[in-house]
């Protein structure tokens, strides 16, 4: 996966964050994650992504920043319920996953329905083995949260 | 005025509505499903002026649920926005071939949502 190809991810989040949070998400320093290591996410977020080029966007939260998330969108002041709180973070990496396809249009891309994988240092099954998937830190004025992309090129048209 | 509000997220549905009702007096309220199949039962069992459709669900998507319903005469008629995060070009141009009337591209704001529905809104005299 070329560089170049998480930028349209990036962007997708950020906007995302803005329209749907009011929340500034200031992207960090993107780097190569080895698939397995530990980390200190608490919840993420799934699409696969399949068509021309296959892989996955994830996007991880800590349990607190996916109920605050979602108590900014709830009607009421009580604390969302889990099943709200899954709802909330799937449809924010669909909205994530569909707007980055603006920006790769030279690949033809389905999405899949998000799924949700919970757990202290729960592990991403990747789509594909063997591609290189870039991770990219972000941070917010509430807390940080994380991007993660692989993306397989199958066809290319360029 | 009734609308449909077709989308698997209920964070989505509410956000639809909570703009709608900021907006608009909503006079004969929503209906709500959380797929096509759920949609094309609402439709059986209600009539509605205007749908908000989504398109990516399980069971019966939103593009196949679009065709389903252009294919039958009593709504073809029935003005159908996806409201969707693919926001591909070709997405776009499969929708519009497939029947939707308008096309809005999530996350979805109250000035994009307004444009899109007023014209609706007005045939119907509210």
């Amino acid at each position: 996966m070329a560089v170049r190809y998480i930028e349209p991810f990036i962007a997708a989040t950020v906007a995302v964050f803005h329209e749907l949070f009011q929340v500034t998400a200031e992207v960090q320093k993107p780097y190569l994650v080895k698939p397995g290591d530990p980390h200190n996410w608490d919840v993420s977020a799934i699409i696969g992504l399949a068509g021309d080029a296959r892989g996955a966007v994830v996007l991880s939260f800590t349990d607190s920043f996916a109920y605050e998330l979602t108590a900014s969108l709830a009607d009421t002041s009580a604390s969302p319920p889990p099943d709200l709180v899954t709802d909330t973070i799937g449809e924010v990496v669909n909205i994530v996953a569909g707007n980055a396809k603006k920006g790769l249009e030279q690949y033809r891309l389905v999405i899949s329905l998000p799924s949700i994988v919970k757990g202290k240092n729960h592990v991403i099954a990747w789509p594909t083995k063997g591609i290189p998937i870039i991770g990219v830190p972000f941070k917010t004025s509430i807390e940080p949260f994380h991007l993660s992309v692989g993306l397989e090129n199958i066809v290319t048209y360029e | 005025m009734r609308i449909l509000v077709v989308d698997d997220s209920r964070v989505a549905r509410n956000i639809v509505k909570n703009m709608l009702k900021s907006m608009y007096h909503v006079e004969d309220g929503f209906v709500e499903a959380s797929n096509g199949e759920e949609a094309w039962s609402a439709l059986q069992a209600s009539s509605v002026d205007l749908v908000l459709l989504d398109w990516n669900m399980a069971l019966l998507n939103g593009i196949d649920l679009l065709r389903r319903l252009r294919r039958e005469d009593r709504f073809k008629a029935l003005p159908v926005i996806m409201v969707t995060s693919e926001a591909a070009k070709y997405n776009v141009i499969e929708a519009v071939k497939a029947g939707a009337n308008d096309y809005l591209i999530k996350p979805l704001t109250e000035k994009n949502l307004y444009e899109k529905v007023r014209k609706y809104f007005v045939q119907e005299g509210l």
